[in-house]
């Protein structure tokens, strides 16, 4: 029987402008293009499942092709329930397996932070990871923290919250826990200098790279944890996010793709430059200095797709003297786990090319971005330091 | 958040408008739900291609002229002459300071060839399909070549021939039809037939297999001047990829656009929304506006599909939503809508009336005709009957023209869109 679970594929009018904007249809033809792989295919594999093809390994989830259809065809659904549902899956898989637990990995390594920044850095390690792991042997790594965000905030920055009277709830996610406190502390900042305390609860891992590699039925023990502890949260408080992609996970794709309930948070969730945006558009406007710089401003695919660009731009043009290059829409490549694979790694690096020429185009001292993949991707391929918008309000604001 | 204007609907007609907003220094938005259609179009301007009698026009300009004396609904009637001329050299302007020219024949219309192998009249065309010295060797009874890359099945260079001899400027021509074999690429383990027009234009783009292609190009073409490729000779590189395989085989390379997409559009969708960010304006992608308030006799703000609490504002808007592909004009069995303000359309109201039984119809079907109803500033009516004074209408939302019958889809796009523009500007400097 055909399920009439998701027929939009349906709408499909084959025009292929969705293979136009696929990143990785660009990079290879190993892809046939979200097209075949999403609608075309989905007529077959509804008859029968067999017919499904390995190929549908190589899309990122990026979602451009969603972006691009005229008639709202929903393509990338399409093929990650596709990939998911009939795709033979190997079981043994420990690369994908400790890369998609990234509470697992963070909270060791977190722990015994000095040795993994060291060892991870060493090349024989590097070797080892590229031999057994299936890891590039040139991808860079970000650094762990000693501690996790959730603690230190728990001891140093909580105490002084209470005085605020309006308070948002950080969804910090893992990157922020465990790679990168100073961007949660930048948040916190600007939070504080906009008159509101931060709060945050407990939280796992969004569940976006277990998606990722097909690790749903985590994905979904996940999401119903911190659907469950967000909604704690007193009622009418913003639950913001720093991560673009852990908002649009927690916006959408826990309902559109786990099936779950989150309409208790969905309103009220939101990427912080929305936040940020629509508290400046009141009027709550922190004192900024000028910061006289010049940036190149990069939009993520997943913001792009919540249509969070136009918050983030209005956010930095608020920033005095802030010489801000808005790039041409291109997916930076590294689609979360997708780049740290070695069988991605070559298609990885040849999507984000085009981004990479045009940030050193456009001459910048920083670069802007919202997601902590595309910062980690585009530090390693050019040269310069990618800052969070958050982060770049937290350098204008005037030290009080 | 507030812009100055924000444009409901990223085509050809939202983009010129967009463009000339952000150029004159407005902060702007573009809303874009899904890819507009120059993705499907033919990559040439249109302007006035047919009179009433479906007679070809000859000088468009002069055609326009009697449109807007006699026509007081339409578009270009709306705008006035001076408008539309000036909005096209605003249009010419833009694409060649991204690198894409826009080539025309002085006042006159010129012919493309389409895939059928068609002529058809248009105004605007990329030089791969018109220049003059292409011009010239269509019209001087020279012989030409018709090719196509084996394998390649969204183009058929034998349709196109069949048709072109039927008309008398090819009547008793020459032709060569041939089939030359594409580079072995590298990468590729799909069979040539799964490659579609996007697939191959990106490996030209690339300039790696020129010297080879060029080669087979002049062993097909033999003594022929001029040959014609299906349209993916490249998309950003598209120009100096073309000249050079015009040095290598020393003859005139025109492109005629495959199915879709549209490589030809493309480039102009390409150029424009990169002429638009670099003034400045914001392209919002896969936002869709769902609704707006405009009781009131003003539109106050847009509520979208991820505007949630907070919905958009401005202070000006400009619906361009295009026709019924677009979704900016709905149908359903009882009548035809204007689907996110309700805003009045000019349709007949009995649904028999809406189209002709005969699918070719040379008088065309009247539901192309149909669309928003706009005063003379393309200002719409609210369904209390109320003008709108804040939103202006461009493009194919437009009633009061035939974009097929009368040849100027193109053109009455970027006309109102540019037309709006102007208008907004003149308002805020007020």
């Amino acid at each position: 029987m055909i399920k009439l679970e998701n027929i939009s594929f349906d709408h499909c009018i084959k025009c292929t402008v969705c293979t136009i904007y696929c990143p990785v249809a660009r990079a290879t033809h190993l892809f046939p293009g979200p097209k075949q792989s999403g609608p075309d295919a989905e007529r077959l594999r509804i008859k029968n499942p067999e017919l499904v093809d390995a190929s549908l390994k190589y899309c990122t989830n990026c979602k451009r092709c969603e972006i691009a259809c005229p008639s709202d065809v929903k393509i990338a659904e399409i093929i990650q329930n596709a990939k998911w549902n009939y795709l033979k899956i190997n079981r043994f898989r420990p690369r994908d397996w400790f890369m998609s637990r990234t509470d697992f990995v963070g909270s060791i390594a977190t722990r015994l932070s000095l040795m993994t920044n060291f060892v991870l850095k060493l090349r024989a390690v590097r070797v080892f990871m590229y031999l057994l792991l299936r890891i590039p042997y040139r991808r860079a790594f970000p650094n762990y923290e000693r501690s996790t965000f959730e603690n230190m905030f728990r001891k140093k920055i909580a105490p002084s919250q209470r005085d605020y009277e309006k308070r948002v709830v950080y969804f910090h996610g893992c990157f922020v826990n465990y790679n990168d406190h100073s961007l949660g502390k930048d948040f916190v900042k600007v939070m504080n200098a906009m008159n509101y305390g931060v709060d945050i609860m407990k939280e796992k891992c969004c569940g976006v790279p277990l998606i990722a590699n097909g690790y749903i039925e985590k994905a979904r023990k996940n999401a119903v944890y911190n659907i469950k502890s967000l909604q704690r949260a007193e009622q009418g408080k913003r639950i913001v996010t720093t991560s673009s992609s852990c908002a649009y996970a927690l916006k959408y794709e826990y309902s559109s793709f786990l099936k779950l309930n989150n309409s208790g948070i969905i309103e009220r969730t939101d990427h912080s430059t929305r936040f940020i945006s629509e508290e400046f558009s009141l009027g709550n406007v922190p004192k900024m200095k000028r910061l006289g710089i010049r940036a190149a401003y990069h939009s993520p695919c997943h913001l792009e797709c919540m249509g969070g660009v136009m918050h983030t731009l209005n956010v930095l043009k608020m920033v005095p003297a802030l010489d801000l290059v808005v790039l041409n829409s291109e997916c930076c490549g590294i689609a979360g786990t997708y780049g740290f694979k070695n069988e991605n790694y070559a298609i990885s690096q040849s999507v984000g090319s085009r981004l990479f020429a045009m940030i050193d185009d456009a001459h910048p001292e920083f670069v802007i971005t919202d997601c902590e993949t595309c910062k980690m991707q585009i530090e390693m391929n050019t040269s310069y330091r990618v800052l969070h918008p958050v982060t770049v309000i937290a350098m204008a604001l005037k030290e009080e | 958040m507030k812009y100055d204007a924000l444009i409901i609907g990223g085509g050809l007609a939202g983009l010129t408008c967009g463009i000339r907003c952000a150029a004159a220094g407005l902060k702007t938005a573009i809303l874009s739900g899904g890819m507009n259609s120059l993705h499907f179009s033919s990559g040439s301007i249109d302007l006035m291609g047919y009179d009433d009698e479906g007679e070809l026009v000859k000088k468009p300009f002069d055609q326009v002229k009697k449109i807007c004396r006699a026509r007081r609904d339409h578009p270009y009637a709306k705008a006035g002459l001076a408008t539309v001329k000036k909005a096209m050299e605003f249009f010419i302007e833009t694409t060649s300071k991204t690198g894409l020219t826009m080539n025309h024949n002085g006042d006159m219309n010129h012919f493309h060839i389409t895939g059928l192998g068609a002529l058809k009249p248009t105004y605007l065309s990329q030089e791969s399909v018109f220049s003059p010295r292409g011009h010239d060797i269509l019209n001087s009874g020279e012989k030409i070549a018709v090719m196509n890359f084996s394998g390649f099945r969204d183009y058929y260079p034998e349709q196109t021939v069949a048709y072109l001899k039927k008309n008398r400027i090819f009547a008793g021509r020459d032709i060569v039809l041939a089939e030359i074999s594409l580079p072995w690429y590298m990468d590729t383990q799909k069979n040539l037939h799964e490659f579609r027009s996007i697939d191959l234009a990106r490996i030209f783009d690339t300039a790696k297999y020129l010297p080879r292609i060029a080669e087979e190009i002049r062993r097909a073409a033999g003594d022929a001047a001029a040959v014609s490729l299906p349209a993916f000779l490249g998309i950003k590189n598209y120009r100096t990829i073309r000249k050079r395989l015009e040095d290598m085989t020393g003859k005139f390379i025109y492109e005629i656009p495959t199915l879709p997409p549209s490589i030809l559009g493309l480039r102009i969708d390409q150029a424009l929304k990169e002429s638009f960010i670099g003034y400045g304006g914001e392209f919002i992608a896969n936002e869709r506006a769902e609704s707006g308030p405009v009781d009131s006799g003003l539109l106050e703000h847009v509520n979208t599909r991820n505007s949630g609490r907070e919905p958009v504002s401005s202070k000006y808007y400009v619906l361009s939503t295009g026709s019924f592909f677009s979704g900016g004009l709905a149908s359903n069995s009882q009548r035809i809508t204007e689907p996110v303000f309700n805003f009045k359309v000019d349709a007949d109201t009995k649904r028999s009336k809406w189209y002709s039984w005969f699918f070719f119809d040379a008088k065309s079907h009247p539901f192309l005709s149909y669309g928003v109803r706009t005063d003379k500033n393309f200002n719409p009516v609210n369904e209390k009957g109320n003008t709108v004074k804040n939103v202006f209408c461009a493009g194919a939302v437009l009633s009061g023209y035939d974009p097929v019958r009368e040849g100027c889809g193109g053109g009455v796009a970027i006309t109102s869109g540019f037309a709006c523009a102007e208008k907004i500007i003149g308002e805020l400097k007020k």
